[in-house]
């Protein structure tokens, strides 16, 4: 690429940053980055003409989501008979697809907010593309249960709003309910966040456009941003507020989803554990999904020495740590059926895992469990083939997961005499695929026109780092300069 | 929009001076700068960087903000409303019943209370930032600076503003030349038009009028009425494929959507219309005797006493069986002659009605028709069937005086009835009593005709009618 000949600092080689020799910190970015070939590796991604490859994937993705929202048209005027929903398992592909996408929609908020408040600095390459995954993944986990309601257009009748038509109240005591309150918190939490997050990198945008347009677009979304140290003094704060209240909310968010199961009172479902067993596998599929996002874009787009080796290397160190985590959880479940001598959860899990859909649990549980157990092996959990092979089959597991959970007891319940077989139709399929192509597209425009790096972070943690080294090193020994200021 | 950087600001006349201001290469030096600017004691001062520079509020002088406490203080409305709201709607105002669990404020407000609680506290904290730090704001004088683009990117500049009440313009200017920066600027007045073309304007306006007309067109429709069929958006199952009766079809030759009975077929419900243990009279004698005209069948049906034109009125037009009742009689006695019925209406029963009951007169009936009476019967007609039940006594008590006391059943024109008849009222019901159609099984209903009929034999029963070998047992019973 022409465009990226001028950046005397990039470096196109993978430099391996991940071991820390004692005393000696290894770089978080390479390169030897100043503030501003940081800002030009940045903008460059929205800058320079977009390559071939955007165009394709961008073709393609976006005729997938024309497909979904013809999909759905469709499906509002035929109703949602045209899925494979049917007596037992009327909670079949939508809420398997929901549950899927709002666990992917955890990793952004969770790097976003907990990483932040544990002072992970690492964070700072990889936050901005992880929230707006984030972002994306919500809005197509939303889609799911809005038009699983049957009559779509009254969908907002979750909300309590007073109503002439209705003349009632929802009823609080639902998770369902609950979930309306959890994810739509959750969704707009995570939007103030990250538009939040981006104000300070569309000023950026804003003073290094060259046409009026852009210009005056770029203005108007960062809302005039200065860069005036008052400024930055409330927006700090703010910023660690809303990185305090985001951290429990996305926690809860999943708990909540979870909730959704653990409440009622099918066997296979109505377990203690769920809430953190689901927030681990949120977790861990949305780290997957990032990995699976991030090696293709530092690739195209040249920010290898941004998002380095180290970051990838951490977060597939998540992926490992959660995925035993999730591991664990599977096998609790076994334990539990088997130790409470319950005997609708022991024929539960014995059917889940030799039942009619022993194929879907032995997917779940080889892609789940099996394949992260490969980080552990330093070579792959720095290989960005292989780390992307890895998370591609972490979340088929995850969506596998959803599926063994919703599927497997819905089907076979305390009635003998209702049990079923769920078949899907083709209009499950096509609309799961469909919200790939909404997912996808949105991906492609943000990294087209939105900062895809939070450039002000990484300067703040270069700055830092070096103030760091440099009080570090009067420490071990250059006395020579007397008192620091 | 004017932030945009001015080509040319020697304008007219001279551009109004808001401060100074000195651009450094890093933060280091913005900070040794801003410590300087700060201890000669000027305060209407600012720090423009790339990224929140660690210390430059201490060097500035910049004070902590409130936004922690506006937070706090919008997470803990936010809190409160959720509980309002849950315990209003729920507990109040819309009281589900679900599993009998309690109502109003619950663990189960939890979720909701601590999201609402969420919810308020990140707007709050968003929008306090916003507003705080007075954004947006898109005319800003520092703009003006052609180098200022460098703000966001790797530049450090320092502002000292003309409205500081020790604002001197040299001296300023001399205080930030001393802490060597690499370019030292005057702000000054942005000399573009401030001012939105007239064509972004009227365009604006136009596309805000052109959004507005579907609502205008929706909220006609709303508040104006049409004798069109309303107009269906969604179509909420309204239009279903399938005919309703009385409507046409082009399926049948007939063109009737309702469909006549199938020649060699028996409907639901059909053979209890055809088996005289069900009514209590053979239909088939009622077709041979009676001239089925519709009219005849219709109010045969509905028990009218109505006489058909062709069969001359036999009987007075009220003489149905609860008008035959004393109306005068204080308490439904027995014996009391019934003088006000010239002609007791179960004379000339239109309907063939049963003689003889379909059941077996055994022991086991007799039990049955005893243990239903009791239940369903007595509390009226009393356990002897002289009409002085509970029911009666309490209600006679009350003295109402319009309280209709029940038949007893050993008045004539009771004893003359057939059994089909007793049956019929019991299935059906007479006058202010309810059919027991829906409680009792025929053959319980048949029972209880079984037992009415040993009641009132009993009643006027001779010695003769006892089996010999039990006539001993009666006369020890009678001798004690």
């Amino acid at each position: 690429m022409a465009t990226t000949a001028n950046i005397a600092s990039y470096n196109p080689r993978e430099i391996d940053n991940t071991s820390d020799v004692p005393g000696h910190r290894a770089p978080l970015i390479t390169g030897n980055q100043t503030y501003h070939s940081v800002t030009e590796m940045v903008c460059n991604v929205a800058e320079a003409p977009q390559p071939m490859l955007w165009y394709i994937l961008f073709g393609f993705s976006s005729l997938t989501a024309v497909m979904f929202l013809s999909l759905i048209a469709f499906l509002l005027y035929m109703g949602v008979g045209i899925w494979g929903n049917m007596n037992p398992v009327f909670w079949a592909w939508p809420i398997v697809n929901f549950v899927f996408w709002v666990g992917i929609g955890h990793a952004g908020t969770l790097i976003s907010a907990i990483l932040f408040l544990f002072r992970q600095n690492w964070r700072t390459s990889i936050n901005r593309a992880a929230e707006a995954m984030t972002i994306f993944a919500v809005v197509c986990a939303g889609i799911y249960p809005g038009i699983h309601v049957g009559r779509a257009w009254l969908a907002f009748w979750l909300l309590p709003y007073p109503s002439l038509n209705l003349w009632m109240w929802p009823q609080f005591r639902s998770p369902l309910l609950w979930d309306v309150f959890a994810v739509g918190t959750y969704a707009s939490t995570s939007l103030v966040f990250w538009y939040m997050g981006m104000i300070p990198d569309l000023a950026t945008y804003r003073d290094r456009s060259k046409t009026k347009m852009k210009r005056f677009v770029y203005s108007i979304f960062c809302l005039g941003w200065t860069g005036s140290s008052r400024h930055w003094l409330r927006y700090e704060k703010a910023y660690t507020l809303l990185a305090a209240l985001a951290a429990p909310l996305v926690l809860s968010v999943h708990t909540v989803v979870s909730f959704d199961f653990a409440v009622s009172q099918v066997a296979g479902w109505h377990t203690t554990i769920f809430p953190p067993y689901f927030v681990a596998g949120a977790i861990f599929s949305g780290f997957a999904m990032v990995v699976t996002l991030l090696v293709p874009m530092r690739k195209i787009y040249k920010l290898e020495n941004l998002i380095t080796l180290r970051h990838l290397d951490n977060m597939n160190k998540i992926i490992l740590a959660t995925g035993s985590l999730v591991g664990l959880a599977y096998g609790t479940e076994f334990f539990i059926a088997w130790y409470s001598k319950n005997p609708y959860e022991g024929f539960t899990f014995m059917n889940r895992a030799f039942g009619p859909y022993w194929w879907a649990y032995w997917i779940m549980v080889s892609c789940n469990v099996i394949s992260p157990q490969l980080f552990w092996f330093k070579k792959l959990r720095t290989s960005p083939f292989w780390m992307v092979v890895i998370c591609i089959f972490v979340n088929i597991g995850m969506w596998f997961e959803r599926f063994v959970i919703t599927v497997t007891s819905l089907s076979r319940d305390y009635l003998p005499s209702s049990w079923g077989y769920f078949s899907p139709t083709i209009f499950d399929g096509l609309m799961f695929f469909g919200s790939f192509g909404v997912f996808m597209s949105l991906f492609l425009l943000f990294c087209r026109y939105l900062p895809t790096i939070a450039m002000s972070e990484v300067k703040g943690v270069m700055s830092s780092d070096a103030h760091a080294k440099h009080v570090q090193d009067e420490l071990m020994g250059v006395h020579s300069h007397g008192h620091h200021h | 929009m004017s932030d945009h950087k001015p080509k040319n600001t020697t304008g007219t006349k001279a551009p109004k001076a808001y401060g100074w201001m000195a651009e450094y290469p890093d933060e280091h030096k913005l900070l040794e700068a801003a410590r300087k600017v700060r201890d000669s004691g000027y305060t209407d001062t600012d720090a423009f960087t790339p990224f929140p520079v660690h210390g430059i509020d201490e060097a500035l002088g910049i004070k902590p903000t409130v936004l922690p406490f506006i937070v706090l203080c919008c997470g803990f409305t936010g809190l409160c409303l959720a509980v309002t709201m849950q315990y209003w709607m729920n507990g109040v105002d819309y009281m589900y019943i679900i599993s009998g669990k309690p109502m109003g404020i619950t663990p189960a407000s939890v979720p909701v209370s601590f999201e609402m609680t969420i919810l308020f506290s990140a707007f709050s904290t968003f929008l306090g930032m916003i507003a705080l730090n007075k954004l947006p704001r898109f005319s800003n004088p520092v703009f003006t600076n052609p180098r200022f683009d460098r703000a966001t990117d790797d530049k450090f500049f320092l502002y000292v503003s003309a409205s500081d009440k020790y604002y001197n313009r040299d001296s300023v200017k001399e205080l930030l030349g001393g802490t060597s920066p690499d370019v030292l600027d005057e702000v000054v007045e942005d000399g573009s038009p401030a001012e939105l073309p007239k064509f972004v304007w009227l365009g604006a306006l136009l596309v805000v009028l052109t959004g507005l007309i579907p609502l205008m067109i929706v909220l006609n429709i709303r508040e104006s009425f049409s004798e069109k069929p309303r107009f269906h958006v969604f179509l909420d199952m309204d239009f279903q494929p399938k005919k309703k009766a009385d409507q046409q079809t082009t399926v049948f030759a007939d063109g009737r959507t309702m469909r006549p009975q199938v020649a060699g077929t028996v409907g639901r419900g059909q053979l209890e219309e055809q088996d005289a243990f069900y009514l209590g009279y053979d239909p088939n004698d009622l077709a041979a005797t009676v001239k089925m005209t519709p009219t005849r069948l219709v109010s045969l049906q509905d028990g009218a006493a109505q006489p058909p034109a062709d069969a001359p009125a036999t009987q007075p037009p009220a003489a149905t069986d609860s008008a035959a009742a004393p109306a005068t009689a204080p308490t439904a006695n027995a014996t009391q002659p019934p003088a006000a019925a010239p002609m007791p209406a179960a004379e000339a029963p239109e309907k063939p009605w049963l003689t003889e009951l379909p059941i077996e007169a055994n022991e086991a009936n007799m039990k049955l028709g005893e243990l239903k009476f009791q239940i369903y019967c007595s509390a009226c007609h009393g356990y002897a069937g002289n009409g002085d039940g509970l029911v009666h006594k309490r209600a006679d008590a009350l003295a109402q005086g319009t309280w209709l006391p029940p038949t007893s059943f050993h008045i004539d024109r009771v004893k003359a009835q057939s059994v089909g008849k007793i049956f019929n009222t019991i299935s059906k019901g007479q006058g202010k009593m309810a059919g027991y159609a829906n409680a009792l099984t025929p053959k319980e209903r048949w029972a209880i005709v079984l037992y009415v009929r040993a009641l009132q034999r009993s009643r006027d029963a001779k010695l003769d009618d006892i089996p010999v070998d039990k006539r001993s047992s009666l006369e020890e019973a009678g001798s004690k």
